[in-house]
């Protein structure tokens, strides 16, 4: 009862005319947009920072590369289980696009990123998926391999099956994204790394080697088990599970334009020979151009 | 003594790390992979000290701080028998958690300025080491490092200061004045072994670092006659120093100098500092090894050059971080040692922060209330121990084996521990978040099994050989039907198969098996497939010598082409608890050798499948003992009759919880074409439903 008689008469009071009821409502109407805009607005400025997503099988060297692109040097690494990120700064010898009409002196602040690192263990992978479909501002996906290890069957495979199911995903979200807001095509750089260990893959052989091992995958994956997940009705939409161009025989980075996939391989490695710098300047300008 | 102590985030950055000798680091790769990832071999319980793992000629010992995600790891010889180290770890642990706290706090943490550490971490190992054999409280390695100095004797101490007396063992100076000394020393030496927290020991830092302070000791008790003027002076420096390392704990080699030179011109800060250490009584000494007033010496003076001009800021930032000083960090080992004796393990920093103290309070229990929706708790193990029991019970509903759903819900448990749930997210959400990433990745298999991939590289080339598989199981969970429904797909894919009726033993076994290849092979004719064909040698002969036959004959006896290319071997149903039996099966794997070996088990409710998968997996050893498929025994599961359970999956999970062994394909019905692959996401989900 005092409840509803206090609410009554505090109605009465802000429909009167009295000045302090105007006064209030004025003040109010005219806060409430500017404190919402505040709100918005620094969650929308925390939440925009452009990030790129570590990818790759375990040992290839993504947390090594991103300390390297964090701190400038490198730390020592062990098998990650978590993911986690780091707060990076574009060096100053490389322009990203959007800064591109930027006079050659001004260094004043070098775009920042966010890098994502995560584990590449086979039971882990789940935590690059999740960052894969919740990350937003998602700028480009690094797939970081181990050039030597390409040399035996089972790391070629091993990170040839990654790639295809990344690659499929990819494949998949651009198809299935048509008819939404934001097809969203995301590059993808494999970096080709560890080059400064003597019996590793050149660049563009691991490219081949890469690309004949995704086509076999492809076509033992399109002839093997459906999974439990799948239901009896999408059976048969089998060119959706094709990835690349459907029917081909050979497999290449480029047939994954057509699906909004850009791909291409670069060399570098995260350690320098002789306990030197590595060679990132390809990475750094693929970040670069992507920013 | 130790080979290498590391310290690590979950993510695998190493922050700090010491060597004494190299270590691959493929040694604590293997750790991490074994024992945090696959969850291999931890079955014992880890009741007090810190779990061992072994890996080459070494011992690793960790432990880890959740709520910031660290893992601390120390490696040393197996030859050796270190008891020191559980109290090393756990010291590290809670210094360094400490020290790095803000640091450690810090979004996007891929780097810490560590150096400062290494003067407290070899001040610690030269506290703790006991050695090997070594009885603890021997003079040389503890009471060496420690010391008890009355702090009203320091100053005039100081002036003559010489060299400590027997204690330190390298610096065998002129032990004059011991009378004093002996007792505290004893005391302390009493204390220590007690673990308490009275002694003041003081950790030194790094030999070098160490040389400074230790006159800061020397001077209290032992007096020698030594010293010249000058000395004496340096002593009182020295002194000085230690009382403002006692402000900083991580001092590092260079600061260390900088400040003694302070207190070498601000003696009368000096003298300020050690009443207020009065108080305290002994608090103020810093127990020191005095390894050489003399070959400090000439470290002393290049300190002081260089140093004069540091001093002033160095002085302030100290102050600045202040409180945590060498004497602190005595008691505070003590301390951390003594709790964890108590309470198994808690650190120091995380004790007075403990909310179930100051939830009694009703303010703070509807904060907790309100926490609980909104988010930004911190969970403690009451707030956790409702809703775990409550999806305990969830798993066992969708029949998940009561020891592996008290594995997942203990591990959910130190995963969420002192962990803050994120904003608007209730501790259920978060506790069945963390479940299903447990679920997940019990069942996602560490590297996929791509069979046709498999079975194209063994049938070509020149080394190529029928590829074999054999399916094991007890009676009836329908090890013939998914033999077909495995031949039915590989027929498909335009594979040559060989059926092998390996039961010889139940009557009509055989039967069964060649109405099944009947229909296959209509079935694959009518389709323009593959081909397959029944191998059987009728009833009561020797399995394994049936399976040999068959393999040889699939392979045409070596002349020629092989007539096929897979060959399915069908076994005997037999109860796992049959000794006789089950022993066979050792032969048969040995005399087979199967590429894989597949064991059939049902998902019904109510059968002892964790029992049969763990008999059957402990049976395929090889000729040299070792279990087959890197040590697990069998290669896959095939979980027939899912489609009977509904969302009760949970056999899944026993299966794989206990053997560590893969799902590879489930059954989900009466056709042929009703085998499937396991979908993990699929299986989580309905286990979480
Ligand atoms: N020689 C050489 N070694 C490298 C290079 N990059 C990384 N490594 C080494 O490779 C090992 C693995 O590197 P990590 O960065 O931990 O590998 P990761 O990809 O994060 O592995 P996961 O966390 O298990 O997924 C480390 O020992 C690195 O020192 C390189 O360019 N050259
Ligand atoms: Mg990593």
């Amino acid at each position: 009862m005092a409840g509803q008689s206090t609410l009554e008469s505090w109605l009465t009071w802000a429909f009167s005319p009295s000045i302090s009821a105007i006064l209030v409502t004025l003040i109010i109407s005219l806060l409430s947009p500017i404190l919402i805009h505040f709100y918005l607005y620094r969650k929308a400025q925390s939440k925009e920072l452009p990030s790129f997503l570590l990818l790759g099988p375990s040992g290839a060297g993504k947390t090594s590369l991103l300390t390297l692109f964090a701190n400038g040097t490198s730390s020592k690494t062990h098998t990650s289980q978590t993911p986690s990120s780091a707060l990076c700064a574009l060096p100053s010898t490389i322009r990203s696009t959007s800064d591109r009409y930027r006079s050659e002196n001004d260094t004043s602040s070098q775009p920042q990123f966010l890098l994502l690192d995560t584990p590449g263990h086979g039971k882990l992978r789940h935590h690059a998926l999740a960052s894969l479909t919740t990350s937003t501002a998602l700028k480009g996906l690094i797939y970081v391999v181990d050039s030597a290890a390409l040399s035996s069957s089972a790391g070629l495979t091993g990170a040839a099956e990654y790639l295809y199911d990344i690659l499929l995903l990819l494949q998949k979200r651009h198809t299935g994204a048509k008819t939404s807001k934001d097809p969203q095509a995301l590059p993808v750089m494999i970096a080709a790394n560890k080059q400064d260990v003597f019996s590793s893959l050149p660049t563009q052989m691991v490219k081949t080697k890469l690309e004949e091992e995704i086509a076999r995958v492809r076509a033992t994956r399109s002839k093997g088990l459906m999974d439990s997940g799948v239901g009896m009705e999408d059976a048969g939409e089998e060119e959706r599970e094709w990835l690349g161009e459907y029917g081909a025989e050979a497999f290449g980075f480029g047939q994954m334009e057509e699906h909004g996939v850009e791909v291409v391989v670069v060399g570098g490695s995260v350690r320098g020979e002789g306990g030197e710098k590595g060679d990132v300047e390809g990475w750094w300008g693929w970040v670069g151009e992507n920013l | 003594m130790l080979d290498a102590f590391e310290i690590l985030t979950t993510s695998g950055i190493v922050l700090w790390r010491k060597e004494y000798a190299p270590v691959s680091s493929n040694v604590i790769n293997s750790l991490i992979n074994d024992v945090f990832i696959e969850q291999r071999g931890q079955k014992s319980s880890d009741g007090g000290s810190n779990p061992a793992y072994r890996k080459d000629k070494y011992t690793l010992r960790w432990t880890s701080a959740k709520d910031v995600g660290l893992i601390f790891v120390v490696v040393y010889q197996s030859l050796l028998h270190l008891s020191w180290v559980d109290n090393l770890l756990r010291a590290v642990r809670a210094l360094f958690t400490k020290q790095y706290a803000t640091e450690l706090k810090k979004p996007h943490l891929t780097n810490i300025d560590s150096k400062d550490f290494d003067p407290t971490f070899d001040a610690l190992v030269r506290k703790l080491d006991t050695g090997s054999t070594r009885r603890p409280s021997e003079p040389d390695s503890d009471a060496g490092v420690i010391e008890l100095t009355p702090p009203s004797s320091t100053v005039s101490a100081g002036e003559e200061g010489a060299d400590e007396d027997d204690a330190p063992p390298p610096l065998p100076g002129a032990p004059q004045f011991k009378k004093p000394a002996i007792p505290q020393r004893q005391k302390q030496e009493s204390a220590i072994v007690d673990d308490t927290t009275s002694a003041d020991i003081t950790p030194v830092p790094t030999p070098d670092a160490s040389r400074p302070s230790t006159p800061a000791q020397a001077p209290s008790h032992l007096l020698t006659a030594k010293a010249g003027p000058g000395k004496a002076s340096r002593r009182a420096r020295k002194a000085n120093t230690s009382a403002f390392a006692t402000s900083a704990p991580a001092s590092s080699g260079d600061e260390r100098p900088s400040s003694r030179a302070k207190g070498g011109k601000a003696s009368v800060k000096q003298k300020r500092r050690w009443d207020a250490n009065g108080v305290a009584t002994e608090g103020d000494d810093d127990a020191v090894l005095d390894y050489s007033a003399v070959t400090s010496d000439p470290a002393d003076g290049e300190g002081e050059l260089d140093v004069d001009d540091v001093k002033a800021e160095d002085m302030g930032s100290r102050t600045g971080k202040g409180q945590f000083v060498l004497k602190d960090l005595d008691d505070e080992v003590d301390a951390i040692l003594a709790s964890s004796k108590a309470t198994s393990t808690t650190s120091t920093s995380q004790t007075p922060s403990d909310p179930s103290g100051l939830l009694n309070t009703a303010t703070s229990k509807i904060t907790g209330l309100f926490r609980n929706v909104v988010g930004g708790k911190t969970l403690s193990k009451a707030d956790l121990q409702q809703p775990l029991a409550q999806m305990q019970s969830h798993l066992l509903e969708k029949n998940v084996a009561r020891e592996a759903a008290e594995r997942l819900t203990t591990s959910v448990e130190t995963d969420l521990l002192h962990h803050k749930t994120a904003s608007f997210t209730s501790i259920d959400k978060t506790i069945r978040e963390s479940m299903a990433k447990a679920l997940t990745r019990i069942l996602t298999p560490t590297s996929s099994l791509d069979l046709l991939r498999n079975i194209t590289s063994t049938i070509e080339g020149p080394t190529a050989r029928p590829y074999v598989i054999s399916i094991v199981g007890v009676n009836g969970v329908g090890k013939s039907t998914s033999l077909s429904k495995i031949a039915y797909f590989l027929l498909q894919n335009k594979f040559r198969v060989l059926v092998v009726a390996g039961d010889t033993f139940r009557s009509g076994a055989v039967e069964q098996l060649r109405v099944h290849v009947r229909n296959l092979s209509e079935l694959s004719r009518r389709e323009n497939v593959g081909t397959v064909e029944l191998f059987e040698k009728g009833y009561g002969k020797d399995a394994a010598t049936v399976a040999r036959d068959a393999v040889t004959h699939a392979t045409n006896a070596g002349k020629g082409e092989m007539l096929y290319d897979v060959v399915l071997i069908d076994t005997a149903g037999r109860r796992h608890n049959d000794t006789r039996l089950m022993s066979s099966l050792t032969k048969f794997g040995q005399l087979a050798n199967p590429d894989k070996i597949f064991m059939v088990g049902e998902a019904l409710v109510g059968t002892d499948s964790v029992a049969q998968a763990r008999n059957f997996a402990k049976e395929f050893v090889d000729t040299k003992g070792q279990l087959r498929n890197h040590g697990v025994g069998m290669d896959g599961f095939i979980i027939s009759k899912c489609d009977t359970v509904g969302d009760m999956v949970g056999t899944l999970v026993s299966m794989v919880h206990a053997t560590g062994i893969p799902v590879v394909f489930l059954g989900v019905g009466q056709h042929y074409g009703d085998l499937r692959g396991l979908n993990v996401g699929w299986a989580v989900d309905k286990l979480m439903k």
